[in-house]
């Protein structure tokens, strides 16, 4: 009977831990799916040698390697997802077996596990500025490779032998795994002194560590060439731009420390306390989902950026507003989107030609992104924007800008090669594309790219080239965008017509000039849109903004040439008979007043909409 | 014993007595191989010039022959083992043959050769960049030893600050080709330009309140301890849809020379109406080379939007000033190409060692070469004032900065010809009738290397020698000591 019931706790103490992982791998796919699937994507993996080699030339380099070979993964979520919840399962299950934590405290062996899930999953806009290739997975591996360091050291009780494997393993660990092995020597040890070897084995072991943990570094730094930041922290994330080190590396070290104090835990049961070993479990289990569910990234613009960038990126231009609808209506009526959002509901409504009819239907704005460390808009979309709006040179500049600042990844490599395609540069597209050959999950699409490369008559019909093209007309210009790359759109578009113009591009000239609230460009834009798309009927924004200019300059004549639809005088009508009798002073309290059918006008956004921030 | 006599010759044999090299095969045409290092001229002392086949075969087999010397190599990627390279150029030119496996049987690719010249200097000295904008969170300054493939890093940025608070490092420089003083910059973090001289450093700062800049392109003094530096204000501007992504520019630029046994700095050129830059002394030391632009009133000029709005206006011409070194008085600026009369802009002169010929780089307009498509080199023939444009080594795409070899007898210039972005360096010989050999890029250990590699080369300099300082020791210098001052004279004219 007491065997049964002991056997029954077991199984609850077993089941507590197994339940983390399980509800982890589930959360991520279902609501983090989109994070991974960026992560993916700014990262780069290659089957390559010469690629390979590169990672040798500094320390913790092989860890980064490897970190990258799983992160390639999660191009398929479920199955990223799966690796990193399986590594982090393992990394939990062996800290309980190899220092033997008692059943009663064995979530413990967790925590460090919880700690690299919080790191990636608090990171939000951080996701943009890592530049440590493979950070998703090193913390993890590193803590694998310190576990294996801990079971190594701990196999020759000949003091010589422990001597010497201790140096070996704590030389090549460090070249292997960084600051992970060294963290690894001081928890092997405090794990020398739990087992019962020697008293000159545990001081050989320990004078091998601390030689080890001085010297490694030292000696990296001699040698080799490229020397960052110290050398005892190599593997952890550097600074990147204003992001402090505390939190680039506070928690990963922390991590590490908890290890040490695992390894420091007493061994067995706590016999006879029936409940409290139940009790000490689920309370840990609720303390760590807590802490958990408390410091995941939650914010539901960045989801909705994430997706909409992503369907964006994969031309999928009539999602990218279905996503932004489904946010705002979920929203209350002074909710406002990210510039982020409204410049790639731009771009969509510009490549599926709805510009006119639906350009101010969604609610405009400049709400602040979530986040605490600067984000530059161009380091986010810069490339997708100035690909996709016709503006080869933008999207260039934006691949490399961030190639150099944060390493090449698979988005930035997809874009280069796009961009040399365009340019129609063999040569330069060859060399991208070679670099997607090598990996496991775009090697198809290179495949495809590459056919475009040799035979250009396809552009015309393949996209995203058919829908770039249009926006292509326009002469070379050569010009700044220090201002942020939304301004530099806006002023390309406003800018000087291009000699040759095109349907997509008078269309995206015009909405842009209603959006400077400049009438005379208005005009301009206007009849070069009438000349080139000879529309049947002029859609219902542009009707908007001609009816507002027309009324404004008393232009009985424009009132009475163009054919405005009853239902455009009819709305501005009622949008003027409110504004004269509420007369409210800012978006915010306009917001309120306005009903949604007379907020999501022309005549709305060109009275209320102002001094939007942009970037 | 006999036996293993026996067995170790054939072994040897096997290894070195091409026993792969077919015996019955067809004829073909000339094979597709990268780098393209068919009919080319290499120094006796160079790397072995590894190769890739580009031809479609089910197994290759290559075989290079000099003299009594024969190597046999067989796959694809043809990696000439060091030490036979060095036995076959030892013997003269190279003969290579190339048979490829096809269906039909072997076939013998049309056999070209390698002809082997001069001795080129050892060292070659360059920066590696990423073609970036802006950025530049990784730089370093490496040099090569041409004899062989290693390569060091001289210096860094990443080993002296912190990843969100990089340096900009450029401009290295020697004198006479040797490393007993050299000099480069560092922009922002830890800035000034660190000066090697014999043993010892320092960092100098030589912006002055009568200077626009600090020190920026440098020419060492052959024989006097002078530099001359020119002066620039520098900004840049993107292409919206050209392949030519960026324009760089400059707002000001004038030149000065500093005098190391003074600490000194003083004006040679600062015209208002001018952008002076790139400054090139003769070996005699009496003369110095520059580049100039008209700009006419500075004011109205920047009115207009200054070089950012009108940069495809500036255009530079070629000049020299006569030079007194032992009294630092300057001669009158004389005009030796008006470049922009022909609506061009002459940059980077350079002066060959025995001051007969002065190469330089020639594009549509401005003073960056490398940015632009149509940039080519140029050559001026000293002795009797003609010029000629090197077509033999010139291509459809950018080539620009370049550098004489100590002898004068091969160059090495930085060029975009492989594919209009990152810029790689080639070497070329200079015949006794004045013309060049076919350019070739600088040998490497993987033939792809150029194919998967991330980084521009640029400001390629030869050195007979390597640097004498680590990188460690520049690097602990840079982090531990601020730019000093230097003091401003007045310029001397005769």
């Amino acid at each position: 009977m007491n065997q049964k019931k002991e056997n029954n706790k077991t199984s609850l103490i077993w089941y507590s831990r197994l339940i983390l992982p399980v509800a982890l791998w589930v959360i991520l796919n279902l609501c983090s799916a989109d994070f991974l699937l960026k992560v993916e994507e700014r990262s780069h993996f290659e089957f390559d040698w010469f690629w390979f080699t590169g990672f040798l030339k500094e320390p913790s380099g092989l860890l980064s390697w490897l970190g990258l070979f799983f992160t390639q993964f999660l191009y398929l979520p479920w199955l990223g997802s799966l690796l990193w919840v399986l590594l982090l399962t393992a990394s939990g299950e062996l800290t309980v077996k190899i220092f033997k934590v008692p059943g009663y405290l064995s979530v413990l062996a967790y925590i460090p596990a919880f700690i690299f899930v919080v790191y990636n999953m608090s990171m939000g806009y951080m996701v943009y500025l890592m530049n440590h290739p493979g950070y998703f997975f090193m913390p993890v591996l590193g803590y694998l490779w310190a576990l294996f360091t801990v079971v190594i050291i701990r196999k020759p009780h000949n003091p010589a032998a422990s001597l010497i494997i201790t140096i070996i393993i704590g030389f090549a660990g460090y070249y292997i795994a960084g600051f992970y092995a060294l963290a690894a020597l001081i928890t092997a040890c405090a794990d020398s002194f739990r087992s019962d070897r020697s008293r000159l084995s545990r001081i050989l072991i320990l004078t091998a560590a601390a030689i080890t943990i001085v010297l490694s570094p030292i000696l990296m730094v001699s040698t080799t060439e490229y020397y960052i930041g110290t050398g005892w922290t190599l593997g952890l994330p550097d600074h990147v731009h204003t992001v402090p080190l505390l939190r680039m590396q506070g928690a990963l070290i922390l991590a590490m420390i908890v290890l040490l104090l695992i390894s420091l835990l007493p061994h067995g049961e706590l016999n006879g306390k029936k409940y409290i070993p139940i009790i000490i479990q689920f309370a840990l289990l609720v303390g760590i989902i807590a802490s958990t569910s408390i410091l995941w990234y939650k914010d539901a613009n960045f989801k909705t950026e994430l997706r909409m960038i992503r369907a964006a990126d994969n031309m999928k231009w009539e999602e990218v507003t279905r996503i932004l609808e489904k946010a705002s209506q979920s929203q209350d009526s002074d909710w406002q989107p990210t510039r982020v959002m409204v410049t790639l509901k731009d771009l969509a409504l510009i490549k599926t030609g709805k510009d006119g009819d639906y350009a101010f239907s969604f609610s405009d704005g400049s709400c602040e992104q979530k986040r605490k460390w600067d984000v530059p808009m161009s380091i986010q979309i810069g490339h997708t924007l100035g690909f996709h709006y016709g503006i080869p040179g933008l999207c260039q500049r934006w691949c490399f800008e961030t190639s150099t600042i944060l390493g090449w990844k698979n988005i930035i490599f997809k874009y280069s090669a796009m961009t040399a395609i365009l340019f129609n540069n063999t040569a330069l597209s060859e060399k991208f594309l070679t670099k997607m050959d090598n990996t496991l999950f775009y090697r198809k699409w290179a495949k495809e790219q590459r056919k475009l490369v040799y035979d250009r008559s396809l552009m015309q019909k393949t996209a995203p080239y058919d829908l770039v093209l249009p926006l292509l007309c326009h002469e070379d210009r050569i010009t700044s965008d220090l201002e942020g790359c939304e301004t530099f759109i806006r002023r390309h578009f406003t800018g000087p017509s291009p000699v040759h113009s095109t349907p997509m591009y008078d269309r995206a000239a015009l909405l842009f000039a209603m959006k400077s609230k400049d009438p005379t460009l208005f005009w301009t834009r206007f009849v070069l849109y009438l000349d080139s798309n000879n529309p049947k009927k002029i859609d219902r924004f542009y009707q908007e903004a001609a009816y507002l200019y027309s009324q404004q300059g008393n232009s009985d004549l424009l009132l009475k040439a163009l054919p405005f639809d009853e239902q455009t005088k009819n709305l501005y009508k009622s949008f003027q008979n409110l504004a004269q009798r509420t007369g409210p002073k800012d978006l915010e309290e306009a917001n309120r007043i306005f009903p949604a059918n007379l907020r999501h006008t022309f005549f709305y956004y060109y009275y209320y909409v102002n001094n939007l921030k942009l970037f | 014993m006999n036996r293993y006599v026996l067995y170790l010759s054939t072994a040897i044999l096997l290894m070195t007595g091409c026993t792969s090299e077919p015996k019955k095969y067809s004829e073909s045409t000339a094979p597709s191989i990268y780098p393209d290092f068919i009919e080319i001229t290499v120094p006796s002392n160079i790397a072995s010039p590894n190769f890739l086949i580009e031809d479609e075969a089910h197994s290759y087999v290559t075989v290079l022959e000099s003299g009594k010397s024969k190597v046999c190599i067989k796959g694809r990627k043809v990696l000439i083992p060091l030490r036979k390279w060095k036995n076959l150029t030892a013997q003269g030119d190279i003969s290579v043959t190339i048979y490829e496996k096809r269906e039909k049987g072997w076939a013998r690719m049309k056999p070209f050769s390698i002809y082997v010249s001069d001795e080129i200097d050892s060292y070659l000295t360059y920066r590696l960049i990423p073609p970036s904008f802006m950025s530049y969170q990784r730089l370093s300054i490496n040099q090569r030893d041409l004899t062989s493939f290693k390569e060091k890093v001289v210096y860094a940025n990443s080993m002296s600050a912190a990843d969100d608070s990089r340096q900009c490092i450029n401009c290295h420089n020697f004198r006479n080709w040797k490393t007993d003083e050299m000099q480069f910059h560092i922009r922002l973090e830890q800035g000034g330009t660190v000066m090697y001289r014999n043993g010892k450093l320092s960092k100098l700062n030589h912006k002055t309140d009568s200077t626009i800049s600090a020190a920026v392109y440098p020419s060492w003094h052959p024989y006097k301890n002078y530099i001359a530096y020119s002066n620039n204000q520098t900004f840049q501007n993107i292409h919206t849809n050209n392949t030519d992504r960026m324009e760089a520019f400059d707002e000001e630029s004038d030149l000065i020379l500093y005098d190391l046994d003074n600490n000194s700095v003083s004006i040679i050129e600062n015209d208002a109406d001018e952008m002076e830059c790139h400054p090139n002394w003769t070996p005699d030391g009496k003369t110095l080379y520059y580049v100039s632009a008209y700009i006419g009133d500075p004011d109205q000029f920047m009115s207009r939007g200054g070089a950012a709005f009108n940069n495809n206006e500036v255009k530079y011409s070629l000049y020299y000033r006569r030079f007194n070194p032992d009294n630092k008085e300057w001669g009158k600026e004389t005009l030796v190409y008006d470049a922009a009369a022909l609506d061009s802009s002459i940059t980077w002169p350079r002066v060959s060692p025995d001051g007969t010929k002065l190469l330089a780089c020639i594009a549509s307009h401005g003073v960056f070469p490398p940015y632009q498509s149509e940039a080519d080199l140029i050559m001026f023939d000293l002795t009797n004032g003609t010029h000629r444009y090197l077509d033999e080594v010139n291509s459809d795409l950018a080539e620009s900065y370049h550098s004489w070899n100590s002898t004068g007898k091969w160059i090495v210039f930085s060029t975009r010809r492989e594919d209009g972005m990152y810029t790689r360096l080639y070497l070329s010989h200079l015949n006794d009738d004045g013309t060049f050999t076919k350019p070739f890029p600088v040998p490497q250990k993987d033939p792809q290397h150029s194919l998967k590699f991330m980084f521009s080369y640029n400001i390629p300099e030869f050195t007979i020698e390597p640097v004498k300082v680590s990188a460690r020791e520049l690097a602990a210098f840079i982090r531990s000591n601020d730019a000093q001052p230097v003091n401003y004279e007045q310029k001397r004219e005769e």
